[in-house]
């Protein structure tokens, strides 16, 4: 194993590049996330978040660069890529299946099966799922029958997160999981993704809301215009006037 | 563990039974296919005489099996208007290719649904690849394919009367007598394939894909569902049940006309909704579908015995569109309302 990549290195992203016809939406762009750390992603609409996530994920393909996992290289080109190398990613609306039941959007793509034909095991799929409601705190009354359309905002984003933990992704990110919650429902969210780390798993949180990504990051990365202008920002020793003004890129002319 | 209940909404303990089933998509349908009988049996009662139920049960199921494939289609998210030109092209092919002695009627049959696979994997492939909305692809196969039919045979209906002596012939429409009732080979198709495509939908890794492709085709992709497979295999299931219930209607009607099957697309896909499988995709029965099929077929056979002019038929099928579709978007409101 190489020296750079030591044991604690979970992902390194080396100058990746990305463009969308003559638009260059990465450049350059070198983002490290170490074992079990929470890292708050921020940066203004068109700051190059979604799309970085969306290489990290690989859902976009990356025009140039490097993607290391525990190390070793990864190309990066599906999904399915990128679910194998242990990296989870829970976007807003594309996350659950609102018909679906809690257990079926549990093990959409990874369903437990009986063998024979791809027959479900509907019944240990349920029981798993019950299990894992109740370990993240949300069985009360909630059969793992139930579809994902009658649950709400929290719930969704706690199945989701759920998920991501019991499938063990090394990585899971969440993009804007905070996004239209209510006060108490942010508060459990948060405290997922703190029980999440917890577990050993690092996270990359990315919401608008700076209050937010205070209150559970350990590290702040922050992006302008396409690449990394600032990736050791601290909550402890930042203000949010001073990330604000990173973001913002009002720093400079001061 | 701070704050344990801070996610856990207010949801009801546990339904009671009459509700959860009244929740149901296929319950209004039911209700509606039960109330129907029972009128048309008042009226006149001849309606549930074994007679005329065995008649109606027969020409149930060449529609039924289109159904059967389009509400797993509609389920993943898109549908397929080709089907009744694909109804009325695949027995032309296989009559052509038998009458002209090229091959016996099982290869002729063979090499009929080899097509229409082919067909329903242009169809997907168009879809999927090109993400052109399945609306325009089918409207276009189906010109396509009914032209081809009618230029092939130059508008005239092929010969099928040497089916009488075929082995697959029997097997698809032979017919046999359960007490006074007569029952036709095609009703146990299509009694095995929707208990089948039922077990398929909703028991398999492949009906969960179905399933999430139409309810989330992002969150599907993200998982690592191959939607895109799905639906091309969905279209090519399409095409291929069009296919064999268009050759089991040549057979029993002992004529391969390439216009048979016009307008079939439409009559399939409004079976396919009454039973509560919705148009864009995530939720679908084919116990509702089923339910569908019994509707419109028995009204078709009712309206007739209780004195209401035929031509009057399109009259009842659109109202009850209209009324399960008002139905099913009330049911949702309600679904939804506390979300």
């Amino acid at each position: 194993m190489s020296d750079h990549s030591p044991v604690e290195t979970l992902v390194e992203m080396r100058h990746i590049e990305k463009s969308y016809g003559r638009v260059h939406a990465l450049r350059d762009v070198n983002l490290t996330i170490r074992k079990g750390e929470i890292v708050g992603l921020l940066g203004d609409n068109g700051a190059g978040k979604s799309t970085l996530i969306k290489v990290l994920s690989g859902a976009v393909p990356y025009s140039s660069g490097e993607i290391r996992i525990k190390g070793r290289p990864v190309a990066m080109t599906s999904t399915n890529d990128a679910i194998a190398a242990g990296i989870e990613t829970i976007y807003q609306d594309s996350a659950l299946v609102p018909q679906l039941s809690i257990a079926r959007n549990l093990f959409l793509g990874r369903e437990l099966t009986t063998g024979r034909l791809g027959r479900l095991d509907l019944d240990r799929m349920n029981e798993v799922a019950a299990e894992l409601l109740k370990r993240v705190g949300i069985s009360k009354n909630i059969p793992p029958t139930t579809p994902i359309g009658s649950l709400s905002g929290g719930e969704r984003q706690a199945v989701a997160i759920a998920r991501a933990m019991y499938f063990d992704s090394d990585l899971i990110i969440l993009d804007e999981p905070t996004n239209n919650l209510g006060v108490a429902e942010t508060q459990g969210v948060l405290r997922f993704v703190r029980e999440a780390r917890d577990t050993g798993h690092s996270c990359i949180f990315i919401a608008h809301n700076i209050h937010h990504v205070f209150q559970v990051v350990d590290r702040m990365v922050v992006m302008r215009r396409g690449t990394v202008v600032a990736d050791d920002l601290s909550p402890k020793t930042s203000s949010i006037q001073d990330v604000e003004d990173v973001i913002t890129g009002d720093h400079i002319h001061v | 563990m701070s704050d344990p209940s801070s996610l856990s909404a207010a949801h009801p303990p546990e339904q009671g039974v009459l509700r959860r089933l009244v929740a149901k998509p296929e319950f209004g349908p039911l209700v509606l296919l039960v109330a129907m009988i029972l009128v048309f049996t008042v009226i006149n009662p001849t309606f549930l005489s074994l007679n005329n139920i065995g008649n109606a049960l027969t020409f149930t199921v060449e529609l039924g099996l289109i159904a059967l494939a389009m509400t797993l289609l509609m389920t993943a998210g898109e549908f397929d208007l080709s089907v009744g030109s694909v109804f009325g092209f695949a027995p032309v092919v296989m009559w052509a290719f038998f009458n002209a002695g090229l091959m016996p009627l099982p290869a002729a049959f063979v090499v009929a649904m080899l097509i229409a696979l082919a067909i329903g994997l242009f169809s997907g492939l168009f879809v999927t690849r090109l993400g052109i909305p399945s609306f325009l692809v089918t409207l276009g196969m189906l010109l396509v394919v009914r032209g081809t039919a009618l230029w092939l045979t130059s508008g005239f209906p092929q010969r099928t009367w040497d089916a009488g002596e075929q082995w697959l012939a029997e097997l698809l429409v032979g017919d046999f007598y359960v007490g006074g009732l007569r029952v036709y080979m095609s009703l146990i198709w299509f009694v095995i394939l929707a208990v089948i495509f039922h077990q398929f939908l909703t028991r398999t890794r492949f009906g969960n894909w179905i399933q999430a492709t139409g309810g989330n085709p992002g969150a599907a992709r993200n998982r690592g569902v191959p939607i895109q497979r799905v639906k091309v295999i969905l279209f090519m299931l399409s095409a291929a049940m069009a296919a064999l219930a268009g050759i089991i209607s040549s057979i029993r009607v002992s004529a391969a006309n390439p216009n048979s099957g016009t307008g079939y697309e439409l009559e399939v896909i409004a079976m396919v909704v009454i039973g509560g499988t919705v148009l864009t995709g995530g939720r679908g029965t084919i116990i509702g579908t089923v339910i569908g099929v019994l509707i419109l077929r028995l009204m078709r056979n009712g309206i007739v015995l209780i004195g209401v002019p035929g031509l009057a038929y399109n009259i009842f099928i659109g109202a009850i569109i209209l009324g399960m579709m008002a139905l099913h978007a009330a049911l949702e409101r309600r679904h939804n309302a506390g979300t």
